[in-house]
């Protein structure tokens, strides 16, 4: 049998020639979120369900002398209340197990916990909170990261060896402030050697800050713990495995006894990788013997659980006298908050830390990221996690160099950008480089080098994010009343994963109607690192191709058996099996299906794939780039985005509309941490603990948006699938101020790019 | 938050009985778009709140024998912004209430809250200091005007005296021959609080002076407030472009803004200056002139 094609091949959205995947997709989570039947962890209840609240620190640092509770046991409604002397040596993280969940020596920022409560009602809890009297001796406190590296600066993990490391060892990291890091380098051994000898060599230092995630939907979570004292979590996590693995390390239990349950997810955006109640919630739950529930209060969500790392970046970079990038080095710093537990990668930095200049070909190279402590709020994972940071940073730089040096930043980006067989700055190989082919669209679309009227200007920035790769298993049940059913521990995160996995089964010939896709608990299928990483779309795309096929073969083998008439050849198309010589139908599908399985025995089968990159080996990345026109008003700084555009690299898109949003979407998220977003300290507390202060962008400050695709078929997933996700976001902001530099002359350095900035640093220049 | 209990009050009567009973402990609630912000952060703590929704007509806008224009203290924004009466006589009320927030707050918040909530960021204050409005209000001594020149006393801190209630507020409708320009400054998002807000009123006389008018700004002292040393500048004066940088400077010199999210002090002192003088230039503009 034969994998069939319906109809004549078509160029979609995508240029996919794939006509299963060319039409809109019908989202697998869409009528249940928009009929409101969708459930969230925080609309889950339980009879007899307690509710659970915290209280934080007010101080950044500061030592407990004493946390006494004891009236708050005695107040109505009031079931269990534990401090850190109930947690004592209970720490959690994503991979070093650094933060207390209650905190019992030292408070390391605003919001640590000294107290958690639970009680019939949240306002009883809450009552209760009010009541405990807390005594702390206030330490000097590291409020910046650059403090945490000076000399006397106070420590702030004085026994970090006391802290568990999931899945290896912690790497060394010189400093006891610093919480990890990793240096890059490419020749570097006559890096300095090449600086002296250099024509221009640039140095300029780049501020980006706090930033918080912005989700609808708060964390919350639901414990309890079964007669059969099994472990029940419900929550928003978007690794349910992770989060179990990171239960069992952090409370002492085993992994099986532990079952994660998440629901649909209402934004997640990077934050929904970590979770800080679940923990507290279980030893409650243990006090108790009754389930208990916690929803984060926006503010402490946005000043508690994890935000963007601030970052502090200096960068250097030698040109030669034509304008070639000969050698570069960059100190990336940042701001890592009270705790690395929100980290999950092993070096505890973020991945994008070193791309400054990731998609051009410098051949000498030096870039030391490292993490720190500050006594401030954690930072974690945030979409494109460093990349916002670096890429604001090198793409001002490169355009700083380009002016100084009078020439265009578009031509001067067209001559750097690597070429096809070669290396980018962070030694990455690419499968097929496709910063020039952007860039000459932006060339084209932005009219770029016709003039513009006084105060108007034009920017561009280029970016890059890694396509994730992991390994995925995924399961097909084959049901006797033929319906195809996949089950998979991904959460739906609303990036349309189960969608992708519906798409793809589809463009194998297995109708969507057929094709049920069921996101079951940690104890009903075999482990998956969750979503996120831009990996979802490439897993599950050839995971599910992978199911397909061996669906596809399962049918084929049994079809003789099934159906003794049909000709060699057979095919299934549009959920018949047909003759392939002339189209005409033999059976349909669930006919087949019906003499094939038994009625309450479902054949199963299942796929593990895995898909990595080798060292030495090409690898797979989205290119994006953004340019914007700006017009600035002289009196006030304010600037005004007139006209943007957007130049993605995709490969076959599985969900175009998703694909377009993720674009678009991408686009007003970067715009929202250009512009307006990042979190305001005073003193190590946050001062815009709300929305209303703490602002994200609204429709209308999106500017007139055109997008341009280029399609490839060359990325890892199914049919040459790639990522979008976080490929766009990043370059928002670089266009934006390489745009108000070109219209006024005047450079900022730092985000979000504000008109009292602009307004100063024209009245400097 | 702690719970308290909620009174719909079926007459204005029944709430000013209910504060007079409760004291400090009562809180009035109209649209709820700021008190429901303020209770979340516990920055309000009542025992009992007294909802106005339920009373009767507190809504109405209506133009009196007197050819005023009456707007019940429960219109909401958006009611106020498309009301046929408020666009006919009032144009630049129904423009500068059309940019507070989104439509979602517009369609809940009041005209009332507004005022009595006395946020200086709020929009339609320095309008409404510029219409020379007057609030009426009814308390355990009966009921008053208060003009709003005298109303807004410090932040969130007004006149109206304890268990007192707004229940209206009153603008005379302008000639056709006054002249307003009115500005809200948006640096970041074009969903926030003024950077800084400006209200113009020139009333001309025909041989080119001015013969009176009001300059108003919102956002950039602990309360709304007149520039009364820019109007007195400009007063009688037939305006030339010096005369208004003048005044702008005046107005700039006039104003006592903190620190925030929105602008430093200076900045947001430097901007009233400049938009105070955009807005003066508008409202003398000969395009500008109101038909």
């Amino acid at each position: 049998m034969t994998q069939g094609r319906a109809g004549p091949a078509g160029s979609g959205p995508g240029g996919s020639h794939i006509p299963a995947l060319d039409v809109p997709e019908d989202r697998v989570d869409g009528v249940a979120k928009v009929t409101g039947a969708a459930r969230f962890a925080a609309d889950r209840a339980m009879p007899g369900m307690l509710w659970a609240r915290f209280l934080a620190s007010p101080m950044p640092h500061a030592a407990i002398r004493s946390v006494d509770a004891g009236r708050a046991r005695t107040m109505p409604g009031v079931r269990a209340v534990l401090t850190g002397e109930d947690a004592r040596d209970l720490y959690f993280g994503r991979r070093l197990l650094d933060r207390p969940v209650i905190a019992w020596d030292r408070v390391r920022f605003v919001g640590d916990r000294l107290a958690a409560v639970a009680a019939e009602t949240p306002e009883q809890a809450e009552a209760a909170l009010a009541t405990i009297a807390v005594d702390l001796e206030a330490l000097e406190p590291v409020l910046d990261a650059e403090a945490s590296l000076a000399a006397g600066a106070p420590i702030l993990h004085e026994h970090p060896e006391r802290y568990a490391f999931l899945d290896g060892k912690r790497p060394p990291t010189g400093h006891p402030n610093i919480q990890g890091g990793f240096t890059i380098e490419g020749d570097a051994a006559d890096l300095e050697a090449v600086f002296a000898a250099a024509p221009h060599v640039f140095t300029h230092t780049y501020r980006t800050p706090r930033q918080h995630h912005g989700y609808l939907e708060p964390h919350a979570t639901l414990v309890w713990i079964d007669d059969g004292d099994l472990v029940h979590v419900v929550t928003t996590n978007k690794a349910p495995f992770r989060l179990r693995a990171q239960m069992a390390a952090s409370l002492g239990l085993a992994a099986e006894r532990i079952v994660v349950e998440t629901g649909y997810i209402g934004g997640d955006f990077g934050g929904k990788g970590y979770s800080i109640d679940e923990y507290a919630c279980y030893l409650l739950a243990r006090a108790t013997g009754r389930p208990v529930k916690a929803v984060t209060p926006y503010a402490e969500e946005i000043g508690q659980v994890n935000v963007r790392h601030a970052a502090v970046m200096r960068l250097r970079t030698a040109v030669d006298a034509d304008g070639r990038l000969l050698a570069h080095s960059a100190d990336i710093l940042l701001d890592g908050g009270a705790y690395a537990s929100a980290k999950p990668l092993a070096h505890l930095a973020v991945a994008g830390a070193a791309d400054t200049l990731a998609p051009y070909r410098v051949p000498h190279v030096r870039i030391v990221a490292r993490t720190v402590y500050t006594n401030t709020v954690p930072a974690g994972h945030m979409r494109a996690p460093g990349q916002v940071q670096t890429n604001f940073a090198g793409e001002s730089h490169l355009d700083e160099i380009a002016r100084a040096l009078g020439q265009d930043p578009l031509a001067f980006r067209l001559r750097n950008a690597a070429r096809p067989g070669e290396v980018g700055a962070t030694g990455a190989r690419f499968r097929e480089a496709r910063g020039a082919p952007l860039l000459e669209v932006v060339r084209r679309e932005m009219e770029w080098g016709s003039s513009l009227p006084a105060g108007r200007g034009r920017g561009v920035a280029l970016g890059l994010h890694h396509v994730g790769a992991g390994r995925l298993p995924l399961t097909l049940l084959i049901h006797h009343d033929g319906r195809l059913e996949i089950t998979t521990g991904l959460p739906e995160q609303g990036g349309g994963v189960h969608t992708v996995i519906r798409r793809v089964m589809a463009a194998a010939a297995v109708p969507e109607s057929i094709v049920a896709v069921r996101q079951v608990a940690t104890s009903g299928t075999p482990p998956d690192p969750g979503v996120g990483g831009s990996w979802a779309t490439h897993l599950a795309s050839r995971a599910t191709a992978a199911l397909a096929a061996g669906f596809l073969a399962w049918l084929d083998e049994r079809l003789p058996g099934a159906l003794p008439a049909a000709p060699a050849g057979a095919t299934l198309r549009d959920g018949r099996v047909v003759d392939a010589a002339d189209g005409s139908t033999l059976a349909a599908l669930d006919t087949v299906l019906a003499r094939l399985v038994p009625r309450d025995a479902p054949v199963e089968l299942s796929t593990v794939y895995e898909g990595g990159h080798r060292e030495g080996e090409d690898d797979d990345f989205d290119f994006a780039a953004c340019a914007v026109e700006v017009e600035v008003d002289r009196e006030t700084g304010a600037f005004a985005i007139r006209d943007a555009l957007l130049v993605v690299d995709a490969g076959t898109i599985i969900n175009p509309v998703a694909h377009r949003g993720q674009a678009e979407g991408g686009f007003v998220f970067g715009l929202g941490g250009a512009v307006m977003e990042g979190l305001v300290l005073d003193g190590g507390v946050v001062t815009n603990l709300s929305l209303a202060d703490a602002r994200l962008p609204t429709p209308g400050d999106v500017p007139p948006l055109r997008l341009v695709v280029l399609p490839t078929d060359v990325g890892p997933g199914a049919f040459g699938a790639k990522a979008i996700g976080e490929a766009v976001n990043p370059s928002v902001a670089p266009a934006v101020a390489n745009a108000i530099a070109d219209a006024v002359g005047a450079r900022l350095r730092e985000l979000p790019l504000s008109a009292e900035d602009l307004l100063r640093a024209m009245h400097r220049a | 938050m702690r719970p308290f209990s909620y009174v719909p009050a079926a007459s204005l009567e029944e709430a000013v009985g209910v504060l007079a009973r409760h004291g400090d402990e009562a809180h009035l609630l109209a649209g709820g778009t700021s008190f429901v912000l303020l209770l979340q952060q516990g920055l309000v703590d009542p025992g009992v709140v007294v909802g106005l929704s339920s009373v009767p007509g507190l809504n109405t806008i209506e133009r009196d024998g007197a050819g005023q224009l009456r707007i019940g203290a429960m219109a909401t924004l958006g009611r106020i912004e498309g009301d046929p009466l408020v666009r006919d006589a009032l144009p630049c009320l129904s423009e500068v209430v059309g940019r507070v927030a989104t439509v979602r707050i517009r369609n809940q918040a009041t005209i009332g809250g507004n005022l009595a909530h006395a946020d200086p960021a709020q929009d339609p204050p320095p309008i409404l200091l510029a219409l020379d409005a007057v609030v009426e209000a009814i308390g355990p001594s009966g009921r008053r005007t208060i003009p709003l020149d005298s109303f807004f006393v410090d932040v969130f801190e007004t006149a109206l005296a304890p268990g007192e209630i707004l229940t209206a507020v009153r603008v005379a409708a302008p000639s056709p021959a006054i002249r307003f320009a009115t500005v809200k400054f948006l640096p970041r998002t074009v969903d926030d609080f003024a950077t800084v807000t400006v209200a113009v009123r020139i009333d001309p006389s025909p041989d080119g002076r001015v013969a009176d008018l009001r300059i108003a700004l919102g956002a950039v002292a602990p309360v709304p407030l007149r520039a009364v040393a820019a109007e007195n500048a400009i007063r009688g004066h037939v305006p030339d472009e010096a005369l208004l940088a003048g005044a702008a400077e005046l107005a700039r010199d006039a104003v006592d803004p903190f620190d925030d999210v929105r602008g430093s002090a200076d900045y947001k002192r430097e901007m009233t200056r400049v938009w105070t003088l955009r807005a003066l230039r508008r409202a003398l503009a000969p395009s500008e002139r109101v038909a």
